[in-house]
């Protein structure tokens, strides 16, 4: 039996290149958030940005772009879906403080 | 050998097929045990964002000086360990043991120092009064028992990452395990930092004065 691993390595360069790109993402969500912004807003930005910041984490520190498509897609579209389905409770949080319970 | 040890391999070898992941079984589980993993962080994320959303008020206690200060040192520490740990595994499949071993004890150093930093802020929030079912401002104590039992799941993913680095490195350093175990454990380490990278901006960021 071959397990036939990947042993791809990107280097030295590209580490600090993602690495560098991480800490420019970390600044910059730290600006926004003194830019006074509307809370939806602010969270959006700070949402897709983490989310940028997690695809560099996971394709390059983790090495999910070396490794077979399979492993991508076997484990990835589960999680986001997972995700999207958390997704439904945002009604009920909108009902509930339309309708506060009130204290006895 | 006889008949039926024959006909046992023969069997054995038929049943064992090369696994289309392309990796080890250790590295494949730990893949799984990471996304089950990211699905309870999500999960708790999402239960902060539900509380929040449905909030009345929601305190946003961090100053600038010293709570997001001290929450962006942490990042950079973190994001720093990941970068340490990336030429562990280099040096491991280079296998050169001293470096490794090197390499995952400066890793280990900056976690600790993360996981320092961290329960010293706890422990300034602990002193105004803040808690899991405290809030000194008087308003919602659901802040405190979303912030901490979301950094806390985290600080326990790091301080037992902390630990497993530690096993993992002497270990590897006595020639007692592989590169891959070390690529395995990097795989780990790399997901707790990565959960970071939602928790400052969610936990922090949203809720800087």
């Amino acid at each position: 039996m071959s397990t036939a691993e990947t042993t791809h390595e990107p280097g030295n360069t590209l580490y600090l290149m993602v690495f560098g790109a991480l800490l420019a993402i970390v600044a910059v969500e730290v600006v926004l958030t003194y830019q006074h912004l509307a809370t939806g807003t602010l969270l959006t930005a700070l949402l897709a940005l983490a989310i940028i910041e997690a695809t560099l984490g996971v394709a390059y520190f983790m090495h999910m772009k070396y490794e077979k498509r399979i492993l991508f897609w076997a484990l990835i579209p589960y999680l986001l879906l997972c995700f999207i389905m958390m997704n439904h409770i945002w009604r009920d949080a909108s009902r509930v403080i339309a309708h506060p319970v009130q204290s006895p | 050998m006889g008949d039926s040890q024959m006909s046992m391999s023969a069997a054995h070898a038929a049943t064992m097929e090369p696994t289309p992941f392309g990796m080890t079984s250790k590295k494949l589980v730990m893949w799984l045990f990471i996304i089950a993993d990211a699905a309870t962080f999500g999960a708790m994320l999402f239960a902060y964002g539900y509380t929040r959303a449905s909030a009345v008020e929601w305190p946003r206690p961090f100053a600038f000086f010293p709570s997001v200060v001290n929450a962006m040192v942490m990042t950079v520490v973190l994001l720093t360990s990941s970068l340490t740990m990336l030429q562990a595994v280099s040096a491991a499949r280079r296998d050169d043991r001293a470096g490794t071993a090197k390499w995952m004890w400066i890793t280990i150093g900056l976690g600790a120092l993360f996981a320092g930093l961290h329960l010293r802020e706890w422990f300034n929030m602990f002193k105004e009064g803040w808690s899991l079912s405290a809030n000194p401002t008087g308003g919602t104590v659901q802040f405190g028992a979303a912030f901490f039992s979301i950094t806390g799941l985290h600080l326990a993913h790091v301080i037992s990452g902390v630990v497993a680095l530690a096993v993992i490195a002497m270990m590897f350093k006595k020639g007692r395990l592989t590169a891959g175990h070390i690529e395995t454990t990097g795989l780990y380490w790399h997901f707790v930092d990565l959960v970071w990278m939602f928790v400052f901006p969610l936990m922090y960021l949203l809720n800087a004065h």
